[in-house]
Formats: structure tokens, sequence, C-alpha cells
């Protein structure tokens, strides 16, 4: 299974692929980095990586926005989930997002354990 | 002889004439008699009746008499020159007298004489009369020159004393707006004092937001990182557990053992600075959220029996008695009872802290009690927390409300709680005032309106 993050944090990435080392490792999960919205649809436009299923986005971030991003992910790749992870933890953005057909909200610090349930769960499922 | 007495009656009657009605009854009675009597004298002294020498004597004792009353009496005293005019001319009434008395034959002999003598005396009289006239007269004019002199002196003190008496009038005024001026600038000064340091409080909160904001990211990154390097940390010792032990491993085994204690800091550090900051969001936030009408009493039991709990189940937990005084029934109160609740939280928990304080430093009989109210003030309702711990120094009291500023020590506190407590109970157009007495105690009391205005 194939994830995306998305965050203009690039030490994100560093984070992330220690965080998941283990089923990195064990192949159960594969995890793609995107700096910036356009670059996260450029990822998805490719066919190689037309097997994202889930993609996790800063709301925060210079150009594209994660919730502009969130509706082109929806418009174009409508299979893929969204979830948004934003700093600020308002009722405001996290409506949006809900209204915008995000699966889930997270609020940084990131709790990773909610995450990891929220992959396993997809992991399950699939 | 007769000119003697007319001597007398003239300067009587000059006498009385030129005093007027200035002069005093008892005088103006003596000069009508002195002329009454100069007018016997003369009419009998002209009919020749015998004996014509005692009438002629008592003729010049009655000038003697006026002329020594003249210049001793002191309401005469201008009139003393008047005194000598008639002198020469007495002296040669005298002599003539005498000299008739004594012989008749060297009266006959010198008579001529003693008439030039007589015309002497006369034309002399009536030149030191006219003299005197004419002193008088100047005197006269003098004195009413001084009199409107005077006059005029006590209208201009009259009008100098109306004057100043305007002048005090108006200084005082002009005393009196002064100092309303001065009120009134000193309370502007006041209020753009305050403004300036509203403005301050409140560019300083947009930055304190946005540096809160800047911050929060690398501080997840510390907090993740440390944290994540932690569980490999437990990796590497599982895995360092499977090789034969030999004292290199057992050095490995302590270095990361420090290693991972580092991290344990690094991770408690970084979620204090975390709480910090979320503090810092809180603070600037502000009171945004919606007002409900809500159960004060309620809430206040809720949020300080959490605060209980919360203390019991922390490091260093206390015993406490808890006295709630609510009054019932109370109207609801608009409020957002999410921020409110702070409220609540934030001063038990000071009251708990303050008298954690109190109990390390008086190991003793101290029970350590806090009371919280609640009272309806009609518009208004009241609510107390009060505890019976160290008290609060007045050169404290006014920084307590300062964010950053803090009496915990160490790590304990952020310095933001009261702060906040501050800015809620503002945001709920409420007042917050500080009663404390050294060693006995600290009561905190919010006033909030019932309504929002």
């Amino acid at each position: 299974m194939k994830i995306l993050i998305v965050d203009d944090e690039q030490d994100v990435e560093i984070m992330f692929l220690q965080k998941f080392r283990r089923e990195i490792k064990s192949k159960l999960l594969e995890v793609e980095f995107a700096f910036s919205g356009q670059q996260a649809l450029d990822l998805l436009s490719q066919s190689d990586s037309m097997d994202v299923v889930y993609v996790f986005s800063d709301i925060n971030m210079p150009g594209m926005s994660g919730l502009e991003l969130l509706e082109n992910i929806k418009s174009k790749f409508p299979q893929i989930q969204v979830s948004m992870i934003s700093a600020y933890g308002d009722r405001e953005n996290y409506n949006k997002a809900i209204k915008s057909g995000a699966k889930g909200f997270f609020t940084k610090p990131v709790d990773f354990d909610s995450l990891k349930n929220e992959i396993a769960e997809l992991l399950t499922n699939k | 002889m007769t000119f003697i007495n007319l001597v007398s009656l003239f300067l009587l009657f000059y006498l009385k004439r030129s005093f007027g009605t200035e002069l005093e009854d008892k005088l103006k009675k003596y000069l009508n008699y002195g002329m009454i009597l100069a007018g016997v004298l003369a009419v009998i002294t002209n009919t020749g009746i015998p004996p014509v020498y005692l009438y002629q004597f008592f003729s010049f004792l009655l000038v003697g008499v006026i002329i020594y009353l003249i210049v001793n009496t002191p309401a005469f005293e201008e009139h003393k020159n008047l005194a000598i005019t008639p002198l020469p001319i007495i002296a040669v009434s005298l002599f003539r007298f005498l000299v008739k008395l004594y012989d008749e034959e060297l009266y006959e002999s010198i008579d001529t004489y003693i008439d030039a003598a007589g015309v002497f005396a006369f034309i002399w009289a009536v030149t030191m009369w006219v003299n005197h006239r004419k002193e008088i007269k100047e005197k006269k004019l003098e004195k009413l020159i001084a009199k409107e002199k005077e006059r005029q002196f006590h209208i201009a003190q009259e009008k100098k004393n109306e004057l100043e008496r305007l002048v005090q009038e108006r200084t005082s005024e002009i005393t009196k707006q002064k100092e309303e001026l001065q009120e009134a600038l000193d309370s502007l000064r006041a209020t753009q004092e305050q403004l300036i340091q509203q403005e301050k409080l409140a560019s300083l909160g947009q930055l304190t937001a946005g540096i809160a904001h800047e911050i929060k990211n690398p501080l997840n990154f510390i907090n993740n990182f440390s944290e994540l390097s932690q569980d490999f940390l437990d990796e590497i010792d599982e895995e360092l557990q499977k090789i034969p032990h030999s004292s290199e491993v057992e050095n490995i085994m302590d270095l990361l053992g420090d290693v991972k204690s580092n991290l344990g800091k690094i991770r408690h550090h970084g979620s204090r600075a975390d709480g910090i900051v979320k503090s810092m969001l809180m603070h600037s936030r502000g009171g945004t959220g919606s007002k409900d009408p809500t159960d004060l009493n309620a809430l206040v039991k809720e949020y300080s029996n959490l605060a209980f709990h919360g203390m019991r189940a922390n490091p260093n937990p206390i015993n406490v008695d808890i006295q709630l005084e609510l009054e019932e029934p109370l109207d609801k109160v608009e409020l957002n009872s999410e921020d409110f609740s702070r409220v609540i939280l934030n001063l038990v928990k000071n009251a708990f802290d303050a008298m954690r304080e109190k109990i390390a430093a008086e190991n003793g009989d101290y029970k350590a009690k806090v009371t919280i109210r609640t009272k309806d003030c009609g518009e208004n309702v009241l609510i107390e927390v009060e505890d019976n711990g160290p008290g609060v120094p007045d050169e404290i009291k006014d920084k307590l409300l300062m964010p950053f500023f803090t009496t915990k020590k160490g790590t304990e506190g952020t310095g933001l709680g009261l702060s906040i407590t501050h800015d809620i109970i503002k945001s709920h157009e409420g007042t917050l005032t500080i009663d404390s007495k050294v060693g006995e105690f600290t009561r905190f009391s919010i006033m909030i309106p019932k309504k929002k205005s």
C-alpha cells in the first residue's frame, strides 16, 4: 500500500520514514513525499504513482494550500482518500476539510499512534 | 474808652462768626456772655455814670481775659495771631487811662501824642487783622485742599480695594480652572499611557501569537525526533541483548542509557515549551467564543472538582479542604463556559500551588482550605476564590496579572495562568480584584454581568 505525505517541512520525510520504519521494511507500507501541493499533484499524475491510496497533507503551505490540494485530488482522483494535518486546530479549517471530503483531520503535533491506527485500518480493509 | 469794648465785641464776634456752627455750645455761650458784657460796658462807660474808672478798668480786664483765652484755648489755636492784633490799641488806651487817672495835667500836655499813637496802633491793628484774615483764608484753603486730597485718596483706596477684590476673585477663578485643567490633563495623560500600554500589549499579543505558531513546528520536530530516538534506543537495546556480554557491550549499553535519559530530558523540556506555546496561543486568541446562558454553580462545582482531582493525580499532592458556598438559586449567567472553566481551574490551581508552599514552609497544624463562593448581586454575579495560603505581598500584587510573571520555582509555572484568566474575565466585561493579607489569605473576586450589554 502506498501513501503520500505532503508537507513543506522537509524533515517530515525523515520523521515518517523513521516512524514507519518497521512497516516500510516489511514492505507493508510504501511512503512517498511531496513538499508542495503542486508536486503532490504532479506525482499523483504519474502512472507509477496511481496506486497511492491515501494522502496526508499539511494545510498551511506556500503556494497551493492543503485545502486546495484536497479539492484537486477529490476532483481528479476521487478514489484516493485524503486526511488533513494542521497546526491550527480551529473549527473553521476542520469544517472546510470535512466538507471537501477529507477522511480525517489531525492536529499537530501529530499523534502517531492514531495515525498508525488509521493506516493499520486501511491495511486490514485492503 | 468805648473803643476797648468795641475791640472786645469785635474779637468775640469775629471768633463766633469764623467758627460758625462748628463751635461747641459751652464756648459759644461764653462768647455770647462776653459780647453782652462788652456791650453793657460800652453803654455804661459812654453814659459816664460813676465810677467811670471802675467800668473802664473792667473793660481792660474783659479785653485782657479775652486775649488770654484766645492764647490759651486749644480751640482758638489758629486765631492766636488775633490776640496780638489789638495789643497796641489796648496798650495806648491803657497808657491814656493810667496817665489820666494819676496826672490829669500830664495827660493834657501829651494828649496829642497819645492820639497819634492811637492812630498808629489802629493802623497797625487793621494791618495785622488783614494779615490774619489772609492767613486764615490760606489756612482754610489748605485745609480744603487737604480734605479734598484725603477724599480723593479715600476714593482711590476704595477703588483699589475693589480692584484687588476683583483680581482676587479672578485669580481664584483662574486657579480653579487651572486645577480643573490640570486634573483633566492628568486623566488624559493616564488614559494615553493606558492606551499606549494596551496598544503595546495588543501588538505584543499578535507578535506572541506569531512567534508561538512559528515555534510550534520546530518544537514538534524536537519532540517527535527525540521520542523516535527513544524508541530506536529500545530497539537497539533489544538487539544488544542478543550479543554475548562483554565489557564493551556493557559500556555501550551504559552510554546508550545515558543518551536515552538525555532524550527523555529533551522530550520533557520540549513538552514544557509546548505547554507555554499553547498557553500563549490561548492568550492571544482572546474571548472570541460565543456566550450562552450557563449554570455558573454547576460549572464552579465541576471545575473545582476537576482541579482537585488533577492536583491529587499529579506529583506533590496536598490535602485541601474545599468549601463551596454557592448561592442557590442563581440566575443563569451569559458566559463562554469553555473559557470560563479555565478561570475557575486556574484560580483553584493557583490556590493549591500557593498553599503547597505554605505547607512546605510550615510543617505544623496548618490546614489548607479553599473557599469558593458565588453571590447574586442583581445585575452582576460575584465569584470568589479564597485560600488561606501565604498571601500576596503588596509589591507583587500589581504584577500578578502580567504575562510571564510567576513566583513559582523552576519549571512549575509559565506565568500565563493569571494573565489568561484576567483576559477571559475582561472578555466577559468583568473585573478581577485581588485582596490579600500576607500569611493569612488571598482572595480573588470576579464580578461579571449576568447579561451581555
